[in-house]
């Protein structure tokens, strides 16, 4: 029997930047092994509650709560929430010149791994093993981090650190945006890689074409920071054929009618 | 400006002691070669007329020129060669090396390679007297700036360590020379002479490391002089590593004939108070200057810099990018200035200054500039000066990195596109290492 009780959980969550409420109250959980998909139109909020998740100190949570197997998320320091095993693959990774992946990486899984650490010869072992999986050239690991990297290529190197630092909880905020079905083929390999009882995942997108790679269980969709219909695979296709305005029609008849 | 008063710089007396007529006359006693006291007299002449530098100066509007104790420093009497070796574990990287103490110089050949080559290390007055012909263009030479400055004249008047390297045409020279300053003797004045000539089609390198012990107060007044004939290609690093109650004043001149390529990397990171000053010249067609530098200064250290950036031939080539933190109380100072001679067209010159400022009360001024006499030429400067990028510390701790961590991966990584300019591995550790050391103090 596989246990129901959420392990992720975000409840009545509010957070505001410079002032401005974004996040109006996000209801949201997950059991263990699950992969939820979260959509909604541009600005609707989704990226910063990614960022909320990973602890940016941009955004100042308002109210409400973030929960990962029974710890208080937001009390955390974003390198605390990564070294309990939470996971963001950013929609803009930022270029870190002067760093090179491979000493990054190393630094990421030691700080990551605690007492199981790998000496440099393992490590550089199975990088080279990901680097393989995910179709992308040796030279990448001496290179400076996302310095001057394709948009593509920057998408593969959050995916390469996924596999790395071998998260139980990921959040990828638009991964898919702008890889052509080669890279992202790739890029779902790599996450299918991860997926698994043990590994939730919620994967934040535009478009439901990476649907058809990474199957969620269930899918939320996020209207003007609020969480407005949630449910199952059907929805997928529903929003395929229809876009968000019933979501919205509906929302809006719900919150009237309050 | 008005109703601003400007500090008054304490006075240092034209003539100090040992610095003065009856200093100069004791220098030339030592002196053996006849043309070394005739270039000495000369500089002297100048120094005598020249007035200290001050405040008002715009050179050193922002490193008031009394900060530097020069009146209270004996002159160290000429340095002699003899028997001062220790052994240092950077030897084995290079062919010849030379080791400096307060009581004199040795020169040692690691291998044959320097030999075979024809390479010359002389001490500057051996040279002077056994090859006046191969010494004299390139002693206050045209790599100098006339009129001269109060420190150039001081150094080429009383240097009291000067050294003689040469590379005959064609030569290709891998491993080349390290310098190695060690010097001790507390108030004591050092004033090292450095005269570098790579002949056409030769390609040479060689390194300064520069110490002193943090608790003695000590002065030196450098000055390099560096000439790349056509062709050549020669480069200078120079760590500058003097204990925290040394000051430093350094004027450093380099020249490139045709199609030569000078490079020169400046590592800063000791001394109480440090003025550099070094001019490129791309004075032949179609040669390059690079210039790099990386300058830290943490705790009360002070840190000035200029550079210049001479385009005095067209189709010439200069690419500057210096690199400084600031941290604690620290202050640093870049000026910089692309110059292009009358005539000098189709050049390029960039000049990029970025400036790190890790904490409130510590201070980066930087202050480019172009002087420029002719048309047809790209040219940029630019400079940036704040703190760490909040999104990049975000995002590596977002992968596990404390804040300290994701801090000195992001300093270090600032200076990187510096560091891999330096050929030995080293010397990029040490650079690592002192920037790792000034994070954690
Ligand atoms: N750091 C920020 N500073 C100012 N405004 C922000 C910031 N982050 C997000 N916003 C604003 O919050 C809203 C939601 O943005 P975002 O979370 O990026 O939406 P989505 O990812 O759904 O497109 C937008 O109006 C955006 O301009
Ligand atoms: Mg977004």
């Amino acid at each position: 029997m596989t246990d129901k009780t959420p392990y992720f959980e975000i409840k009545d969550l509010h957070a505001a930047t410079e002032g401005k409420p974004i996040l109006k109250g996000v209801n949201l959980s997950m059991v263990k092994g699950e992969t939820h998909a979260l959509m909604g139109p541009n600005g609707s909020g989704k990226s910063t509650l990614a960022n909320v998740i990973m602890g940016h100190p941009a955004y100042e949570v308002t109210a409400g709560k973030i929960i990962f197997e029974g710890q208080n998320v937001l009390e955390m320091e974003p390198e605390e929430r990564a070294q309990a095993g939470i996971f963001l693959a950013f929609q803009y990774p930022v270029a870190i010149p002067g760093v090179s992946v491979a000493k990054f990486l190393k630094s990421a899984h030691d700080a990551t791994h605690g007492k199981k650490k790998l000496n440099p010869a393992a490590f550089l072992k199975q990088l080279r093993e990901h680097i393989k999986y995910l179709e992308v050239d040796d030279a990448f690991i001496n290179r400076y981090l996302n310095d001057g990297f394709s948009g593509g290529e920057k998408k593969r190197m959050e995916i390469l650190q996924m596999l790395t630092l071998q998260p139980r909880f990921a959040v990828m905020d638009e991964t898919d945006s702008g890889l052509d079905i080669d890279a992202l083929k790739v890029v779902s390999k790599g996450v299918n890689k991860l997926t698994g009882p043990d590994f939730g995942l919620l994967v934040i997108t535009h478009y439901e074409r990476i649907l058809r790679y990474i199957h969620p269980d269930h899918l939320h969709i996020l209207i003007d920071g609020q969480v407005a219909q949630s449910g199952g695979p059907e929805l997928v296709k529903k929003l395929e054929e229809e876009g968000y305005d019933w979501v919205r029609e509906e929302f809006g008849q719900e919150v009237l009618a309050h | 400006m008005t109703g601003m008063t400007i500090a008054q710089p304490e006075k240092i007396d034209t003539l100090l002691p040992g610095l003065d007529n009856e200093g100069l006359a004791r220098v030339q006693a030592e002196t053996p070669s006849k043309l070394l006291q005739e270039k000495r007299a000369a500089a002297y002449a100048d120094y005598r007329q020249l007035a200290w530098p001050t405040v008002r100066d715009e050179e050193w509007r922002r490193t008031d020129p009394s900060l530097f104790p020069l009146a209270e420093m004996q002159r160290l009497p000429d340095l002699a060669a003899q028997d001062v070796w220790t052994a240092h574990p950077w030897d084995a990287e290079f062919d010849v090396v030379v080791a400096v103490r307060p009581d004199g110089f040795a020169i040692r050949h690691q291998n044959h390679t320097a030999r075979e080559l024809g390479i010359t290390v002389l001490p500057l007055a051996e040279a002077a007297a056994t090859r006046p012909d191969g010494v004299e263009p390139y002693l206050r030479g045209k790599a100098l700036p006339t009129p001269s400055g109060k420190f150039e004249a001081l150094n080429d008047a009383f240097w009291n360590f000067g050294l003689f390297l040469h590379l005959p045409a064609g030569v290709q020279w891998e491993r080349g020379l390290l310098v190695r300053y060690e010097m001790d003797q507390p108030d004591s004045l050092l004033i090292p002479r450095l005269v570098v000539v790579a002949e056409p089609q030769s390609r040479g390198m060689m390194v300064e490391r520069l110490q002193s012990p943090d608790d003695i107060r000590f002065m030196a007044v450098p000055q390099r002089e560096l000439y790349v004939q056509e062709g050549a290609d020669f480069k200078l690093v120079s760590l500058q590593e003097w204990g925290l109650n040394s000051y430093q004043v350094s004027n450093d001149w380099g020249l490139a004939e045709r199609d030569a390529n000078l490079n020169w990397i400046t590592l800063n990171f000791g001394s109480a108070r440090s003025k550099m000053k070094f001019g490129g010249d791309v004075a032949g067609p179609n040669s390059a200057a690079d210039m790099d530098g990386i300058f830290f200064a943490s705790g009360e250290q002070h840190m000035d810099q200029r550079t210049l950036q001479i385009h005095s031939s067209p189709d010439t080539y200069s690419r500057l990018l210096y690199k400084g933190a600031v941290k604690d109380v620290g202050r640093s100072v870049y000026q910089g200035l692309i110059i292009a001679r009358p005539g000098a067209i189709r050049v390029d010159a960039y000049q990029t200054n970025n400036n790190l400022v890790l904490n409130e009360g510590a201070r980066a001024d930087s202050i480019p500039g172009l002087l420029i006499d002719a048309d047809d030429l790209k040219c940029s400067h630019g400079s940036t000066t704040g703190n760490l990028d909040p999104e990049q510390l975000f995002y590596l701790r977002s992968r596990g990195l404390s804040e300290a961590a994701a801090r000195r991966a992001l300093i270090q990584g600032f200076f990187e596109e510096v560091i891999d300019r330096i050929p030995q591995a080293v010397i990029r550790e040490q650079v690592h290492q002192h920037i790792e050391q000034k994070m954690e103090s």
